[in-house]
C-alpha cells in the first residue's frame, strides 16, 4: 500500500469519528449553524480526498451525504433524528469501505449495490428541488433529445457536404449513425479550463460544425471576452458510445438527435423549369418501378449532362445519382425525389421511414420490385386514405409480425425432415392471412406455390410467392375499400407503398433492424434520439475531479506517531535506567578495590547528574504513552444513543474527567470491559421510562462515567440510577445454577451476594440478547482488569442504582519490587503484594496438619516455604537468632507468609514479561535487568498457590 | 508570439490561447479599421473568437485547415442564420 493511501485511511478514520461526534452534538442542538458547517466541511473534505483513489462508490456516498448536509445548512431541510440515523449508517458504510481498502479487498458488485442503497436513502431525504442538477440526480435523466432540425436549417449546409454525409450514412457500418447535435457550453466554462471549440473540432466522425452567438454582442468597450456566449451545432457520423465518451464532462450541455440521412437530400438551385421535366419524371418512375436502377442511373446522368448545373433540377439529379450509389436507399426515397421535380419543392422526408443502413447486399426489395408492377393494380385497389394511421393499428402490427414469422420460418435451412410440415404450416397461415384480408382470389396462387415448393423440396418458391404477394402489403391493412383509383403515383409523398416497403425491410430475417425503425413511422427521429441520449447519459457520474481545499486543521500542534517508535523509546530508556544504576557500583569499586576516593566521589557527583536526567527522560517517555481516557470514552455517546433507542429507554450520559491520562496499554485493555459494563447498565440496570415513573424516579435515567487520578492509581467509576442489584435474586440465581451450595446460600452477606456476579457462567437474564446475558460478562471483565494489575469493585443499592469502581495503575512500566533471597537466588516480589517483612522465631511457628502457621498481630497466617514452592530442595535458612524470614503477602482477602532466607532492598525495575518458551511459566510474572547486569526473576505469587 | 499586432492587422500564429483574448480585446478597443489574418492559425481559444465576432473584424485570410476554416467562417461571416434548437 502506498504511503498516500495509508495517510488517507488514517485521516479518514479520524474524520469519520469526528463526523460521528459532530452529528451527535448536532442532535442535541439542531439549530447550531456552526456545527452544521463543521459537519458539512468534514464530509466534503473526505469526499474530496476519496476522489484521489479508485473508490467511486465511497465518493458517491459521501457526495450524497455532502449534498444533504449542504441542504441542511442552507436551511432547506431541518435536521432530524431520521437524517442523523441515515447519515450515521452511511458513514458506517464508508468506514467499512475503508477497511476493505486497507485489507486490499477489491470492491465487488455486492458492495456497489450496498453503496447504491445508502446513496438512494440519503438522496431520498433531499428536498425536492426543481432546478436539481441532472448530473447529480440518482437517475440521471439526461438532456432532452433535440428535435430534428428543419429542412431550411439543414439546407444551409453545403450540398457537397450533405451529399457525402448522406451517402456515408447510408453505407455506413451498423452502429454508426448520423448525429445532429447542439452544444451550449456553460457561460463560465472558460474559467474551468474548457475549450469548447477544441472539443467540437475533436468530435469523432465530425462532418460539419458551426458557431453562432447566443445573443447580440455587447459593445466592445464593455465586452467580457471570458463569458462564453457561443453555441455550437455539429453533424457527425459516429457511434453513440464514442460520442458519449467524448462529451462525458459536459453531458448536460449537449443535445443531440439521430439524423435520418435522407433529411439531407435537399436540392437547391435555380428553379427554372420546363415541360421537358414531365417526360423525365414519367420515364424515371417507370424505370424505378421496373426496378431498373441502372437504367435510372443512366437516365439521370444523361439528363444531368443536358442541364445547367445551377438549376434546381441539376441539384436534384445529383442527389438521385448520389442516392443510387447506395443500395440501401429505398425506392420511395428515389421516387420522392423524382416526384419533387414536379413542384420543384423538397420532398417531405419526415414522412419517410429511415432505411436501415446496412453495408450488405440489398434486401428483398429488389425481387419485390418486378412483382410490384404486376401487382400495381391490386395495390392500387387497396390504397387506404391515410396509411400512416393504418400502419399503426394493432391489426397491422399483428399482420406484420405474423408475416415476419412466416418469412423467418421459410428462411430456415431446407432440412428434409421438417420441410413438408413447415411448408404446409406456413401455407396455412398465409392462406388465413389472405382470407382475413379479403384476398381469397389469391388462394389458388398460394396453393400453386406451395405445391411447387413441396415438389421441389425447398422453401424458395413459397418464399418468393410470399414476398410477392405481401411485398407492398406487409404493413398495409387490407381494407376492402378502394379509396382512390389505381393510382400508384399519388402526387403527395404519403406514398402508401413506400411505408410498407420500409416496413418490409424490417421483416427480412437477416436485416439488422435498428430497434427504432419499425416504430419510427410517424416520428422517425425521436426514438432513435432517445436511444442515443440514453446511452450518452450513463457515464455521467465520473467524479474524477478532486477538490482539495486546505482545511483548517490544528496540524502543527500534534504529531501522529507510530506506536512501534514509542515502544522503542521505552525500551531504550529502560536500558538506560538500568545501565546508569551500574555507576554507583563502579564508584564503590573505585573506592574499595582501587583505593581512589577522589575518583569515587567525582563519579558519584556525575552520577547524580546523569540520574536526574535519565529519570526525567523516563518520566517524559512515560508521559508520551499516556493517553487521555477520552479515547475510550468517546465511543460511549454513540453507543448509549444507539442502545437506548433500541431498548426504548431514555438515558442521559454524563462523562467526567475525560482528560485523565493513563498508560496506553491500560486504556486499551479496559476499553472492552467498559463497553460491557455500560451495556449491562443499560440493559439490566436502567429501567424503562414507565417503570421509572412508577417508582417515583424521573423518566430519564442517568448514566455517569467518570475518571480521576488518585495517587498512583486511576479510578474509573460507572454509576447509574437504575434498579440496582438485588442480592436475593443473585443468591438464588447462583444457587439455581449450582454455583453455590445451600450452606453458602444461607450465610452469604448481601455484599458477597452482589459479588457473585463475577463468577464465571453467571447471568440473571432469562433471555440472552445480543447485548448481554450470556453469562460471560463480568467474569471476563474482572480478569481483564486484573491482568493489568487493576481491581474492580461493585456497589449497589436495590432500587437506587449501581456503581462499579475500577482502580488501575497509572503506569505499567515501572514496578516497584522487593528483592528477596532464597537458596542463594534472588527473586523479586511486586511491592503491592507485600504486606510486611518480619522475622519470626522458629518457636512461634506451629504446624497444623501438614501446614505451618504463625500468629502475627492476632492473625493466623499460613506459612509456605518459598523453596518448597519453587521446588528447591533446601530448607529455609534461619538467621543467628533462629528466626525465619517471613514475607507476608496479600492474596485477595487473605494473607500468606513466605519463608525466605533474607530480604534485600526494594528497587524500581522495568518488568518485562517472559517471552517465547519461557512465557508459559506462570510462576514468574516477568524478569528485569538489575544495575549490576544480573537478571531478576519476579515472582507471580498468586500463581504459586 | 501567438498574436502579432501590426499597424493595420493582427496575425494569428499557431495556437492562440485563452489569455490572448484580453490583449486582442484591448487592441481592438483602441484601433479601428483593422483586419485579421488567420492563415497561420492552427487553433484559437473561443474567447478570442468571441472578441472577433463582437468586433466584427473583417478576416483577410482564413486558416489552412479546412474544418477550422469552415467553422470560423460560419461564425465570422454574416449569413442569415436561423437561431434554433
Amino acid at each position: 500500500m502506498n504511503p498516500l493511501l495509508e495517510q488517507f485511511l488514517s485521516e479518514a478514520r479520524d474524520t469519520l469519528e469526528a463526523i460521528g461526534t459532530t452529528l451527535m452534538e448536532l442532535e442535541q442542538a439542531p439549530e447550531d449553524g456552526e456545527l452544521m458547517t463543521q459537519l458539512f466541511r468534514l464530509v466534503h473534505t473526505l469526499k474530496g480526498n476519496s476522489g484521489l483513489f479508485e473508490v467511486p462508490e465511497m465518493t458517491r456516498v459521501l457526495h450524497a451525504g455532502e449534498d444533504l448536509m449542504d441542504a441542511v445548512r442552507h436551511h432547506e431541510i431541518g435536521f432530524s433524528n431520521e437524517l442523523a440515523d441515515c447519515l450515521l449508517d452511511a458513514m458506517d458504510h464508508v468506514a467499512r469501505l475503508c477497511e476493505d481498502l486497507e485489507a486490499e479487498r477489491p470492491f465487488d458488485a455486492a458492495t456497489a449495490a450496498d453503496t447504491q442503497k445508502y446513496v438512494t436513502a440519503l438522496r431520498a431525504l433531499m428536498p425536492q428541488r426543481l432546478d436539481a442538477d441532472p448530473a447529480q440526480s440518482p437517475l440521471p435523466a439526461g438532456p432532452e433529445p433535440l428535435p430534428i432540425p428543419a429542412a431550411e436549417r439543414l439546407a444551409q449546409l453545403p450540398e457537397a457536404l450533405r451529399m457525402s454525409a448522406c451517402l456515408g450514412a447510408l453505407q455506413a457500418t451498423p452502429g454508426q449513425t448520423l448525429v445532429w447535435g447542439s452544444y451550449l457550453p456553460d457561460e463560465q466554462c472558460f474559467f474551468q479550463g474548457e475549450d469548447p471549440l477544441y472539443l467540437v473540432r475533436k468530435i469523432p466522425g465530425l462532418l460539419w460544425a458551426d458557431v453562432t452567438a447566443r445573443q447580440d454582442w455587447a459593445p466592445l468597450v464593455s465586452l467580457d471576452a471570458y463569458q462564453c456566449q457561443l453555441s455550437f451545432h455539429w453533424l457527425a457520423l459516429t457511434d453513440a458510445e464514442a460520442l458519449a465518451a467524448h462529451f462525458r464532462y459536459v453531458p448536460d450541455q449537449l443535445r443531440q438527435c439521430a439524423l435520418p440521412p435522407l433529411r439531407l437530400a435537399l436540392p437547391q438551385g435555380d428553379p427554372n423549369g420546363g415541360p421537358v421535366y414531365e417526360d423525365f419524371v414519367h420515364d424515371a418512375l417507370a424505370l424505378l418501378d421496373a426496378g431498373d436502377r441502372a437504367g435510372l442511373g443512366r437516365a439521370v446522368r444523361s439528363m444531368l449532362e443536358l442541364s445547367n448545373a445551377a438549376l434546381w433540377l441539376s441539384s436534384a439529379l445529383r442527389w438521385l445519382q448520389s442516392l443510387l450509389q447506395a443500395p440501401a436507399t429505398p425506392d420511395e426515397a428515389l421516387r420522392a425525389l423524382i416526384l419533387s421535380l414536379r413542384q420543384l419543392q423538397w420532398p417531405d422526408w419526415s414522412l419517410l421511414a429511415t432505411p436501415a443502413p446496412t453495408g450488405k447486399a440489398p434486401l428483398t426489395t429488389t425481387p419485390a420490385a418486378p412483382s410490384q408492377a404486376t401487382e400495381a393494380p391490386q395495390a392500387g385497389g387497396r390504397n387506404t386514405a391515410d396509411l400512416a394511421n393504418a400502419a399503426d393499428t394493432p391489426e397491422a402490427v399483428a399482420f406484420r409480425e405474423l408475416l415476419s414469422v412466416q418469412a423467418e420460418i421459410l428462411s430456415l435451412p431446407d432440412d428434409a425432415q421438417w420441410l413438408t410440415g413447415r411448408l404446409q404450416a406456413v401455407s396455412g397461415a398465409l392462406g388465413a392471412c389472405l382470407r382475413a384480408n379479403g384476398r381469397e382470389d389469391e388462394l389458388p396462387a398460394l396453393a400453386a406455390a406451395t405445391a411447387q415448393a413441396l415438389a421441389e423440396g425447398r422453401s424458395a418458391p413459397l418464399a418468393d410467392w410470399m414476398a410477392e404477394a405481401f411485398a407492398g402489403a406487409q404493413g398495409e391493412l387490407q381494407r376492402p375499400t378502394a379509396a382512390s383509383g389505381p393510382d400508384s403515383e399519388q402526387g403527395s409523398v404519403s406514398g402508401p407503398v413506400s411505408l410498407s416497403d420500409a416496413a418490409h425491410e424490417d421483416v427480412h430475417p437477416d436485416a439488422q433492424t435498428e430497434p427504432t425503425t419499425t416504430a419510427a413511422l410517424s416520428t422517425p427521429g425521436a426514438p432513435e434520439a432517445s436511444a442515443l441520449t440514453a446511452s450518452g447519459a450513463s457515464p455521467a457520474d465520473l467524479e474524477a475531479r478532486v477538490e482539495r481545499r486546505g482545511e483548517d486543521h490544528a496540524s502543527a500542534k500534534s504529531l501522529k506517531v507510530d506506536q512501534v517508535k514509542i515502544d522503542r523509546l521505552m525500551n531504550l530508556i529502560g536500558e538506560m535506567v538500568v545501565a546508569k544504576n551500574a555507576i554507583p557500583y563502579l564508584a564503590n569499586r573505585a573506592e574499595s578495590v582501587y583505593g581512589s576516593r577522589e575518583l569515587s566521589r567525582e563519579i558519584k557527583t556525575q552520577y547524580a547528574v546523569i540520574n536526574r536526567i535519565s529519570e526525567e527522560m523516563q518520566d517524559a517517555i512515560m508521559q508520551v504513552r499516556m493517553m487521555p481516557v477520552s479515547f475510550v470514552f468517546q465511543r460511549f455517546p454513540r453507543l448509549v444513543r444507539d442502545l437506548s433507542r433500541r431498548l426504548g429507554k431514555d438515558v442521559n450520559l454524563v462523562l467526567e474527567g475525560e482528560d485523565t491520562a493513563a498508560d496506553k496499554n491500560i486504556i486499551e485493555s479496559i476499553s472492552d470491559p467498559l463497553v460491557h459494563m455500560v451495556r449491562n447498565s443499560l440493559d439490566h440496570g436502567l429501567e424503562t421510562p414507565e417503570q421509572r415513573r412508577a417508582a417515583g424516579k424521573p423518566a430519564q435515567g442517568q448514566l455517569r462515567i467518570s475518571a480521576r487520578q488518585e495517587a498512583d492509581r486511576v479510578v474509573i467509576e460507572i454509576s447509574d440510577d437504575g434498579r440496582g442489584i438485588d442480592p436475593e435474586v443473585i443468591k438464588f440465581k447462583a444457587y439455581e445454577k449450582g454455583l453455590i451450595d445451600e450452606a453458602t446460600l444461607e450465610r452469604i452477606t448481601p455484599q458477597e451476594a452482589i459479588n457473585l456476579v463475577f463468577m464465571p457462567g453467571f447471568s440473571t437474564a432469562d433471555a440472552v440478547s445480543d447485548l448481554s446475558g450470556r453469562g460471560v460478562g463480568m467474569d471476563v471483565v474482572r480478569t481483564a482488569i486484573e491482568r493489568v494489575n487493576g481491581s474492580i469493585a461493585l456497589d449497589s443499592v436495590k432500587g437506587r442504582g449501581t456503581t462499579i469502581r475500577l482502580s488501575l495503575p497509572l503506569s505499567m512500566a515501572v514496578t516497584n519490587v522487593m528483592t528477596i533471597e532464597t537458596d542463594g537466588q534472588t527473586f523479586g516480589v511486586p511491592i503491592d503484594m507485600v504486606v510486611e517483612t518480619v522475622r519470626v522465631p522458629r518457636a512461634s511457628i506451629r504446624g497444623i496438619k501438614d501446614n505451618l502457621v504463625t500468629v502475627l498481630r492476632g492473625r493466623v497466617v499460613p506459612l509456605k516455604s518459598l523453596n518448597r514452592l519453587l521446588s528447591l530442595a533446601a530448607p529455609p535458612l534461619a538467621n543467628d537468632n533462629d528466626e525465619l524470614a517471613v514475607l507476608v503477602v496479600r492474596l485477595g482477602e487473605d494473607y500468606l507468609g513466605l519463608l525466605v532466607d533474607d530480604f534485600h532492598e526494594t528497587t524500581d525495575i522495568i518488568l518485562k514479561p517472559l517471552a517465547g518458551v519461557l512465557g508459559g511459566l506462570r510462576l514468574y510474572s516477568g524478569s528485569a535487568l538489575l544495575g549490576d547486569g544480573s537478571v531478576l526473576m519476579v515472582l507471580n505469587v498468586k500463581e504459586m498457590l | 508570439m501567438a498574436l502579432e499586432f501590426q499597424k493595420k492587422q493582427v496575425l494569428f500564429n499557431g495556437v492562440v490561447g485563452v489569455e490572448e483574448a484580453e490583449n486582442l480585446l484591448a487592441w481592438l478597443q483602441k484601433k479601428s479599421g483593422v483586419s485579421a489574418d488567420l492563415s497561420a492559425c492552427e487553433h484559437l481559444h473561443p474567447a478570442n473568437l468571441q472578441v472577433l465576432m463582437a468586433a466584427a473584424v473583417p478576416i483577410k485570410a482564413w486558416p489552412a485547415d479546412p474544418v477550422l476554416a469552415a467553422i470560423l467562417q460560419s461564425a465570422l461571416t454574416a449569413h442569415p442564420s436561423i437561431q434554433e434548437q
